[in-house]
């Protein structure tokens, strides 16, 4: 085999004493995308943070095209051709499009004056390559998430960067953004580039990867050709245990009508949505970015209240104009964005188990901090949450603990109906699926689930019946037989 | 995970114990500067360390004090205010008009208004904060002036002084041999921190601050808890006003300008973070006496007033470095 | 405004033609004040309402709030110019940033009478105000005749590089040259403030305990200040000698208790004593009636208003008049 492009060996790294990573290996061809792969924790982040010059490394060595490099700083990486698309979006909104592609190395005019019309050109010239729709001179901040999450995809092919990491480049755009952003990772491969490939998403690593690297607990386990390994020995691999069946399903929908919601509508988010939701159900709402699907949660969590229509939950009205309302009511949301809108990170986990039932934790207003550790503790063993001690900030959490935090802290208040909206986004995948398992035995008895996700496969196995939503309007409904991804993709684009 | 570390990180063992030293200098570094500070002070002045000193520095912190024990509570909530300085003199001439010695007002009469102007104002800022969402930065900023205004219009510009003997007490009486201004501020921080520990009022305060959709989504009456900070900030400002006009024995229209800095300054020094939902009001505590004791110990060093200025921001800026710090290395 | 036009318009008229018969509209004089939030400058802008020519309604004043910056200052003389004063009394913030505005003024006709503070510029109409220089040298003497030939004092100043400071700390350094036996502790500023003072003073108690025998204050706030501190820390202010300069009411009352000396600064001479020679310039003089300012201190000079500087004398406030001066407060 000739040299590779980017070779790392024993890379490691400790926090404040503690090892994220002890022996990070990964090789990778020009010309090539390379699966990297490991659970929440397993040192992927780390490892990819050196490589960009992030972190500095503790020990091991970082070779380019076979010669030792060493990046003080992010800027010495992309100066020599590394580039990253980094799970958190880092745009600044109030820029367009093209003065964000090309920030930090603007064509200049004279040396001092940025050159608008030159990198207008220069962006728009990009952008069509990339069969992107975006006007260049665009505000960012005016974009949706999937088309902010292109325009970092744009700048960092625009650096002409031989090496691209992209770290779950996909979890926050829908399909037709996903099948845009592969055409491109296809050009890239075409012009030798490496590309390293971040994903909790099996089918798109056995789509689009060459070569695959699995990493655990910090430490490089095996690498070898995607084409040698099959699903599920690279899913034992990465968890380094045997899985139960991926999709457990045992909740069984009944004949009573739990909630139900007639032509409910709000502004242009959504309009004239009736459904219903049985007993022990699971409710699954598919429908891409921007089809009024996750505004439509809001209004049902009193979040954002509906301003047409009516709904009933057990047969009596219920129109939740607060999150209080629908608390009451025995509602619960998980929202889609766990660290904008579900968990204080800052704070411990206990304080957030308790966020939302603080009363019950305390007598004649004065909190009783017994009773908040009563009320914490039996949820981690419930939920198999990973934490040293009830008093560690989430924030130092990986996304999977997290968020069953956040589910753990609705527990606490007893709902019957779990509105959850996009469940295991940027959640390992042995945590997707104890997640799973929790929710069909939450959905069982007088209790069921709604749920959201733009993850196909998910959708499809946890489902019992879906609704589709496009444009802001329930476009079919989808039982048995008929849930397909063919029935899925046509209903909702 | 661990298994593995030792032959990949020697270093490990030296890195954790200098991590446990700057994790204790985190947690109670504001402690060990303070004490450090007072020892520093006790060396080269002999006086520093007497009792009367020790009073004098607590009687004249407890104003600012006051004070700061509010800003946190609205700082807790990523807010601020700015305007403590003149809601404070507007009590204190709302307080003093009613307690001239020839106006025959019995006690209580002073103290409620006093108390009941500063929470009025307060209510103001936090109505137009909580419900109308204007900016703290803004509606505080406009309410420095309003207030301040409203004092000279109460006032005609004049100082209200000859106040009663009874309403004097508040400022310059003692209690077995302790100043009732700093009774009062060890009252208001006693009563600050069994609130922010142990009531669900406090914890929503920390919820709030931390993230504030995450509490709306959580059933939290964030509005409701905004107000309540405002309107706390206020209720102090109008005790502090009864005890600056009771301490100089008068009323006088231009006081407290820029006392709302001094506020801030020791929230911010006692580690209380500015993005909210991080602080303890120990620090803010400890903030006050530092800024107290830097100016007393200048003072009896015979320190111009101008390197006071430039020392007591020096700090300010040392206190949020050591906070970047912290943050950056969890 | 049309009113407004109409009277500007004529006021040009009357001007240009320069009628010798009395105006059928009053006189427009603009008073410019460094800021009305002190006691003093309200006594002096209530003792220009209360000028003769402006009761009989011969003249009509106009007091502006300089809100202690010059550039508002600045901006008032810019609009009293454009709408065409008839004079404009001058009290400024800054001796040199006033300047620019009096030539300014002068260049459009409008003569310009200082009052109270000095500017250092020779196009001002006339100046009628104290000599701080002297009440420096008042101030200190009064301290230093009550310790004798030797003793130890402390000096409060006014913030660094007001014109008042430098002037009352010029007057205060003669007196100190003249009595070596006199030793200066400390010299610090409290910023005019009592509240300042009374910290710094507590400070000082504490640094130099019974060491101290006199404070020489800039100013009677700050002298009020001290005697607070004093009577905190167990002393009596009657064992030290304090003196202060204005004569505010609250340093009055102090005299009565003999706890201070105060120099009276005559707010109502310089107000009255300024509109007086402002209406000589714009030869009214005779038409108008004038302030009785003239007869009650002999030894001012009238001389038809034409005199360059009128310095308004300094009274010592002693147990012989200062329940006369207390009546007029009232």
């Amino acid at each position: 085999m000739s040299t590779p492009l980017l070779h790392a060996e024993g890379i490691a790294k400790s926090f404040s004493g503690v090892p994220a990573l002890t022996n990070g290996q990964l090789s990778l061809r020009a010309g090539t995308v390379h699966a990297l792969c490991g659970g929440n924790g397993a040192g992927k982040s780390t490892l990819l943070n050196v490589l960009m010059g992030i972190l500095q490394r503790d020990a091991g060595y970082v070779q380019i095209d076979g010669r030792e490099v060493n990046f003080p700083s992010p800027h010495d990486a992309l100066d020599t051709g590394i580039a990253m698309i980094s799970q958190e979006l880092e745009p600044v909104p109030d820029m367009t499009v093209a003065e964000n592609i090309f920030l930090g190395r603007e064509p200049r005019l004279m040396g001092a004056l940025v050159d608008h019309r030159r990198m207008r050109l220069q962006a728009e010239q990009l952008l069509r390559e990339l069969e992107l729709h975006l006007p260049a001179n665009a505000r960012l901040g005016s974009l949706s998430i999937a088309d902010m999450q292109m325009v970092e995809i744009a700048r960092a092919i625009s650096r002409d960067a031989r090496v691209i990491i992209m770290d779950e480049p996909t979890s926050a755009i829908g399909e037709r953004e996903t099948e845009l952003l592969f055409a491109a990772v296809e050009r890239l491969k075409a012009r030798g580039t490496g590309i390293i490939y971040v994903s909790h998403r099996m089918n798109e690593l056995y789509r689009i990867a060459d070569d695959y690297t699995i990493m655990r607990d910090g430490t490089f386990i095996e690498t070898g050709a995607m084409a040698d390994i099959d699903r599920h020995r690279l899913i034992t691999t990465v968890l380094g245990k045997e899985l139960d069946e991926e999709y457990a399903k045992y909740n069984r929908p009944g004949a009573d009508t739990l909630l139900e919601v007639d032509d409910y509508g709000r502004g242009k988010d959504f309009e004239r949505v009736s459904l219903d939701l049985k007993a022990g159900e699971i409710l699954g709402i598919f429908g891409l970015m921007g089809s009024g699907r996750s505004e439509f949660l809001d209004a049902l969590f009193g979040a954002a209240p509906a301003e047409r229509g009516s709904a009933r939950l057990r047969g009596a009205p219920f129109q939740p104009r607060e999150p209080g309302d629908a608390m009451r009511a025995g509602i619960a949301y998980v929202t889609e964005d766990r660290k904008g809108s579900g968990l204080v990170m800052g704070a411990s986990i206990k304080r957030n188990v308790t966020l939302a039932s603080i009363p019950d934790v305390a007598r004649n207003s004065l909190i009783h901090e017994g009773m908040e550790d009563a009320v914490a503790t039996p949820f981690v063993e419930r939920l198999q949450i990973k934490a040293s001690s009830l008093d560690m900030p989430v924030k130092q959490m990986s996304g999977g603990n997290q968020q069953k935090v956040v589910l753990a802290k609705w527990l606490q208040t007893q709902p019957s109906i779990l509105l959850l909206d996009e469940p295991t986004r940027g959640v390992d995948v042995g945590a997707k699926r104890e997640i799973y398992a929790f929710m069909s035995e939450f959905a069982r008895d007088d209790r069921a689930i709604i749920m959201t996700s733009s993850e196909i496969p998910e959708v499809l196995g946890m489902s019992d019946r879906v609704i589709v939503f496009r444009k802001g309007r329930i476009s079919g409904e989808l039982h048995g037989d008929e849930l397909t991804q063919e029935n899925l993709v046509r209903l909702s684009s | 995970m661990n298994q593995a570390s030792s032959s990949a990180t020697p270093t490990t063992s030296a890195t954790d114990h200098r991590n446990r030293i700057t994790g204790f200098l985190s947690d109670y570094g504001i402690i060990v500067a303070f004490i450090v500070l007072c020892v520093i002070l006790s060396v080269v002045s002999p006086y520093f360390l007497g009792v009367n000193n020790l009073l004098n520095v607590l009687r004249q912190v407890s104003i600012n004090g006051v004070l700061a024990i509010g800003m946190t509570f609205v700082i807790l909530t990523r807010g601020i205010d700015l305007s403590v300085g003149s809601m404070m003199a507007f009590a204190a001439m709302v307080a003093a008009s009613f307690a001239v010695v020839d106006s025959g007002m019995p006690l209580i009469v002073p103290l409620t208004l006093g108390l009941a102007a500063g929470l009025a104002l307060g209510c103001v800022n936090g109505v137009m904060v909580a419900r109308f969402a204007i900016p703290p930065f803004v509606m505080t900023l406009g309410m420095l002036s309003m207030a301040r205004g409203l004092t000279y219009i109460y006032s005609d510009g004049m100082p209200i002084s000859s106040l009663s003997p009874s309403f004097l007490w508040l400022g310059q009486g003692m209690v077995v041999g302790i100043p009732v201004p700093v009774i009062l501020f060890a009252a208001v921080f006693m009563l600050a921190w069994f609130t922010l520990r142990y009531t669900t009022f406090g914890r929503y305060v920390y919820a709030v601050g931390g993230n504030p959709t995450a509490a709306r989504l959580s059933g939290i009456k964030v509005s409701r808890i905004t107000f309540s900070v405002y309107a706390i900030s206020g209720l102090l400002c109008g005790l502090a006003g009864l005890m600056i006009a009771a301490r100089t024995s008068a009323a006088l229209p231009q006081a407290g300008v820029a006392y709302e800095l001094d506020a801030i300054a020791a929230v911010v020094i006692g580690g209380t973070s500015l993005a909210g939902g991080k602080g303890r009001i120990v620090g803010t505590l400890f903030g006050v006496l530092i800024i107290g004791v830097i100016n007393n110990g200048l003072d009896l060093l015979g320190v111009s007033s101008f390197y006071q200025q430039l020392v007591k921001g020096a700090i300010i800026v040392v206190a949020v470095m050591l906070d970047r710090s912290r943050l950056s290395n969890t | 405004m049309k009113t407004t036009l109409h009277r500007i318009a004529f006021t040009a008229l009357a001007t240009a033609i320069s009628t010798s018969a009395l105006a059928e509209d009053p006189l427009r004089i603009g008073a410019a004040t460094y800021g009305l939030q002190g006691e003093f400058m309200q006594l002096w802008s209530n003792a220009l309402e209360a000028h003769p020519a402006v009761l009989s309604g011969d003249v009509e004043v106009t007091v502006f709030d300089g809100r202690y910056d010059a550039l508002v200052q600045s901006n008032q003389f810019d609009s009293m110019i454009t709408r065409q004063y008839d004079a404009i009394l001058f009290v400024p913030i800054d001796a040199d940033a006033c300047v620019a505005p009096v030539i300014k003024a002068s260049a459009a006709g409008i003569p310009v009478v200082g009052s109270n503070t000095r500017c250092n510029t020779d196009q001002l109409a006339s100046f009628v105000g104290s000599d701080d220089v002297l009440a420096g040298q008042m101030v200190a003497q009064q301290v230093i005749d009550q310790i004798g030939d030797n003793g130890k004092v402390v000096v409060l100043e006014g913030p660094i590089g007001q014109s008042a400071q430098i002037d009352r700390g010029e007057g205060i350094d003669k007196v100190l040259a003249e009595n070596p036996g006199i030793e200066v502790l400390e010299r610090r500023t409290a910023n005019w403030s009592r509240a300042e003072a009374l910290s710094l003073m507590e400070n000082w108690l504490t640094a130099h305990r019974d060491e101290i025998g006199g404070v020489i204050a800039q100013n009677d706030e700050m002298a009020i200040g001290a005697i607070q501190a004093i009577i905190a820390s167990g002393r009596s202010p009657n064992d030290i000698a304090i003196a202060g300069v204005d004569g505010i009411t609250d340093a009055l009352k102090a005299v009565t208790q003999e706890q201070m000396a105060t120099i009276l600064q005559d707010a109502t001479a310089q107000a009255q004593g300024a509109l007086d020679v402002a209406l000589a310039r714009l030869g009214k003089a005779d038409e108008v009636p004038l302030s009785d300012i003239w007869e009650r201190y002999p030894e001012l000079e009238w001389a038809g208003g034409e005199a360059d500087t009128y310095n308004i004398p300094w009274t010592l406030v002693d147990q012989d008049n200062v329940a006369e001066l207390l009546e007029q407060r009232q």
